[in-house]
């Protein structure tokens, strides 16, 4: 691992200044670069915020949508929220466990060799296109039979999956062997000892990696214009119906001709945004803490 | 998350050698089952895409790979992937082109330059960036990107170096290729950046401090040593950044304006494979343009498969060759 | 630890409660929904679709049924309704022979009528203007390119037209107003006949693809210069000026009720598949706006909701006409005979 041209006509004493300038010149473009990044985030942030104040209202959170209104009735996109609660949580319930259990086969019983080949495929399947997923849905679930909530949460389920098993799967490696072979040692059956003992003192990571991928999943819009899109306008519950999601409400009021249409969307877009940067700096903020407990920094 | 650190295996199995009891085999044949899942899964979605474009196929073989139409009238029925695998090619490359420079630079902000202090929360902030739903990206470049490019960079481009064909006559509906490709930059970004940061933290202290000791200033030992330690790892963050772009349907649909030619005029409308399969797909008529479609689905999977797997295997290489001597991790 | 691992374990806690509740509210809801009316779920044209927003209230009222739809073009409505992944679809094209056999013992029941809008976007110019059938057909083929060419000046004597250039709209999925422009299109124009024909999808020599018919408004309403097709609810919706068209006795005529009530009288008699066509009607109707079109709901003949199906569509067809849903949308209640027709046709669905 040779430091190249380092030596030699390189380091010229001579050349100092000149080099010094280069320096100062490519810091500055790392600095530059850094408030490049934040400023984008704080522009979208600060954006969405200001175009959506005129909407943003309780009425957004309560009152159903109006398609094609020729009046100017209140509306807003109470079946939107209520249909990502429900398509969310239910992709939660579906890919928490069985990521878990993935995490548990990788972690607990596989061969060195299944465990690479497994994690190989989970990175695989992180790389797959939201709209290809949403494509595969399609054709398996929904020609044939119709949309409904649940396959929609189904299409989310499969984008969560590799987060949560990964990130599961390096805290259930951070957990020490020495408390599986105590727990062992006291006659604590192995399969006990995974679910009672490992996997609850990993669970602070376990959650965080669930918040970071349900934040991700949240606002993800194409598999559920393949698997939930035909929906009403009524607030409906039932996840055996297709139901309206923030994000895909998003989209279709992103293409209307209407200012107020617009107006919701970045209200609804507000909305989400506050919630995804919550839960996504939230979780961090609660990883660093644990750390700093640990580290005693 | 970091996948480039797949450590070398932990020395530990107190599972094996004991006396197995009936939940273990439960709970190892449970597990197992949910871990074939996922291997089946991704058989499964290849399977079934190739399946539902097999009448497109069929019909048209490889031709539609270098076939430029997109022509649903029954009876003229003529479709192609080649306007749209120029679109995803140009907008994902020069997503690429943006996008590396600024988040290399934003990676050895955060791991040379800033302050200790600052580290934490800048790192949090930029990755933050990558959770932004690509819907409000969308939304925000329709009416906030897209006018102000066209007023300005637009504006300046074609009136200073129009005669250079990428920078031709600016498309009437303010949707074009230049806007899709800013959108996409913006959401590689953070994930070229973070990769990338993770990588110049495992560039061990000696090599760094060596150079430093022989009077190099910092950016020549971050050109002389970090750079070329580091060169396998930024290359595979390129290419899943690039797979990222690649992939992307709904912010690019939004913008782009969806028109099946190959121009090289930046600022004029286009599109790409995931944006027409997006904006197309509902409104599909015959089962031969479905099929198509999906076809173009099929073409989008293979190469955001061949990009992974080359960054995957990449990656491996890369920690195999340095993951013993993983020294100096901040 | 045991401080952090508890604020943990209480945010678990609460986030599974929570997770609880919503699954157990929807279950709830679920067994709560089958004593209380079916669910109707459609998909198609947005041409038809301010219409059937009206109706999604009023159905509730009146029928106890919740009717979800959505307009997502006729194309896909065909598509979405021949897959089954809804109940029924809404096209205003009608089907051809292959795509009935495709659908597998569907029908096709003419259930509204209305008039497509050439609506315009030119800042400046106040007065209503007029245009033609072979002169939009070489505006939206891309040989017309500025709105003071000598063809539209000739139409439209002592007003002064900007050299603005003119921006053609269309929509980007599969849409039966695409048809219906395409199919008066090739009636006025040889060209256009031969060049690029008539389907709910075509291959636009030049323009800006829009999504659904609010897609096109947006387009025109955002662009100078623009024109663009949608059903005329969407012009007024968005105030948009359209044009008078030149029909075959030489009036120019808007789509409002008149003009669509008068191309209606022009095909009283629905062929076999219960298909209407009254594009570019004869000089023998004066009145008529010649971009007029009946549109259809397409339905299996065979389901297991047969009766609500029936219950619904009966309403459609008769009370769903009346002036408080169809007046201000310039949706024209379907003549007698067509009616008589539709009624045939629904009472034929069973289960």
């Amino acid at each position: 691992m040779s430091a190249q041209g380092l030596t030699g006509p390189g380091l010229r004493l001579d050349r100092l200044p000149r080099r010094r300038r280069v320096n100062r010149l490519m810091e500055g473009l790392a600095w530059l670069s850094a408030a490049i990044a934040i400023a984008i985030l704080g522009i979208v942030v600060f954006d969405v915020a200001r175009r959506g104040q005129s909407e943003l209202n309780l009425n957004l959170l309560t009152k159903a949508p109006i398609n094609f209104s020729l009046t100017n009735a209140p509306q807003g996109l109470a079946n939107a929220f209520a249909g990502t609660l429900v398509i969310v949580g239910l992709a939660t319930a579906i890919a928490l466990p069985i990521g878990i259990l993935i995490a548990i086969y990788v972690n607990e019983f596989a061969a060195a060799s299944v465990r690479n080949l497994v994690i190989l495929v989970l990175d695989i399947l992180a790389g797959v296109p939201a709209i290809v997923i949403g494509i595969f849905v399609f054709l398996l679930l929904v020609v044939g039979s119709g949309q409904s909530g649940i396959k929609g949460a189904l299409s989310l389920a499969i984008l969560m999956l590799p987060f949560v098993a990964r990130t599961t799967i390096e805290v259930l490696a951070l957990v020490p062997n020495s408390l599986r072979e105590a727990s062992l040692g006291l006659g604590i059956p192995a399969w006990r000892t995974t679910l009672s003992i490992v996997v609850p003192r990993a669970i602070g990571g376990i959650l965080t990696g669930t918040v970071l991928a349900v934040a991700r999943v949240a606002g993800e819009t194409a598999p559920l214009l393949f698997t939930s899109s035909v929906v009403g306008v009524k607030t409906d519950w039932n996840p055996a119906h297709a139901l309206q999601t923030i994000p895909v409400a998003i989209f279709e009021l992103s293409e209307s001709p209407s200012p107020q249409d617009h107006a919701r969307a970045w209200a609804a877009g507000f909305v989400l945004l506050v919630f995804i940067l919550f839960a996504s700096l939230g979780s961090r903020w609660l990883v660093t803490r644990s750390h700093r407990k640990i580290t005693g920094r | 998350m970091s996948s480039a650190d797949i450590s070398a295996e932990p020395t530990r199995r107190p599972f094996t050698g004991r006396r197995v009891r009936f939940g273990d085999v439960v709970l190892q044949v449970v597990a197992g089952a949910a871990a074939l899942g996922a291997v089946v899964l991704v058989g499964l979605i290849v399977w079934k895409v190739v399946d539902g474009s097999r009448l497109a196929i069929v019909k048209n073989g490889w031709g539609f790979l270098t076939r430029i139409a997109w022509n649903p009238v029954v009876g003229k029925e003529l479709y192609g992937a080649a306007s749209f695998l120029f679109g995803t090619v140009v907008t994902s490359f020069g997503a690429l082109l943006l996008a590396t420079p600024i988040a290399i630079g934003v990676a050895l902000f955060l791991t040379e330059l800033a302050p200790r202090v600052v580290r934490a929360p800048v790192t949090a902030l930029v990755e933050t960036l990558a959770a932004v739903p690509s819907v409000l990206i969308g939304l925000w470049g329709i009416y906030v990107l897209g006018p102000a490019l066209r007023s300005s960079i637009e504006h300046w481009l074609h009136a200073g170096l129009g005669w250079i064909p990428l920078f031709g006559p600016q498309s009437a509906a303010g949707a074009s290729v230049f806007t899709a490709i800013i959108v996409l930059t913006i959401m590689i970004l953070p994930i070229v950046s973070s990769i990338s940061r993770e990588l110049f933290l495992g560039v061990p202290h000696e090599l760094k401090e060596g150079a430093l000791a022989l009077g190099t200033t910092r950016w020549e030992m971050v050109r002389g040593v970090i750079f070329p330690y580091a060169r396998g790892g930024i290359a595979a963050a390129l290419i899943l950044g690039l797979s990222r772009a690649m992939g992307e349907a709904i912010a690019v649909t939004q913008v782009i304006g969806g028109s099946p030619t190959i121009q090289w005029n930046l600022f004029s409308t286009g599109d790409s494979l995931a944006s027409k399969i997006a904006s197309t797909y509902q409104g599909a008529v015959t089962n031969l343009q479905l099929s198509s479609l999906i076809y173009l689905g099929l073409i989008l999977l293979v190469l955001s498969l061949a990009a992974n797997i080359t960054a995957q295997y990449i990656v491996r290489s890369v920690a195999r060759k340095h993951g013993i001597t993983r020294g100096g991790h901040a | 630890m045991p401080k952090l691992g508890t604020s943990i374990r209480i945010t678990s806690a609460v986030a599974a409660a929570a997770l609880l509740a919503v699954v157990v509210a929807g279950a709830a809801s679920a067994s709560r929904q089958k004593q209380s009316g079916a669910t109707i779920t459609g998909a198609g044209s947005t041409f038809v679709s301010p219409l059937v927003f009206q109706w999604q209230a009023a159905v509730g009222a009146a029928l106890g049924d919740t009717l979800n739809y959505a307009a997502v073009g006729s194309g896909a409505g065909i598509t979405q309704i021949t897959a089954r992944t809804v109940d029924f679809g809404a096209s205003d094209a009608p089907l051809s022979p292959d795509q009935f056999t495709a659908c597998n013992g569907c029908e096709q029941i003419p259930w509204a009528l209305g008039g497509t809008s050439i609506m315009y976007n030119l800042p400046g110019v106040k007065n209503l203007l007029h245009m033609d059938g072979p002169t939009l057909a070489n505006i939206f083929m891309g040989q017309i390119k500025t709105w003071n060419d000598p063809a539209i000046a000739k139409l439209n004597p002592g007003v002064s037209l900007p050299s603005t250039a003119i921006t053609i709209a269309h929509r980007s999925d599969g849409s039966g107003t695409t048809y219906n422009l395409a199919d008066y299109l090739s009636h006025v124009s040889p060209a256009w006949s031969s060049q690029i024909g008539v389907g709910t999808a075509v291959n636009w020599p030049t323009g800006v693809g829009g999504k659904g018919s609010s897609g096109v408004a947006a387009i025109v309403a955002s662009t100078p210069g623009a024109i663009g097709y949608a059903d005329v609810a969407f012009a007024l919706a968005n105030h948009l000026k359209y044009f008078a068209m030149k029909n075959n006795s030489g009036k120019f005529t808007t789509p409002g009720s008149r003009g669509i009530l008068a191309a209606a009288s022009s095909d009283q008699k629905p062929a076999a598949d219960n298909s209407l066509s009254i594009v570019d009607p004869p000089a023998k109707y004066p009145n008529a706006y010649p971009i007029s079109t009946f549109t259809y709901v397409i339905v299996p003949l065979q389901t297991s909701k047969a009766a609500d199906m029936r219950k619904f569509l009966f309403w459609a067809v008769t009370h769903g006409q009346a002036g408080q849903y169809t007046a201000k949308l310039r949706f024209v209640p379907i003549p007698k005979s067509v009616l008589v027709v539709a009624e045939k046709a629904i009472a034929k669905i069973h289960s």
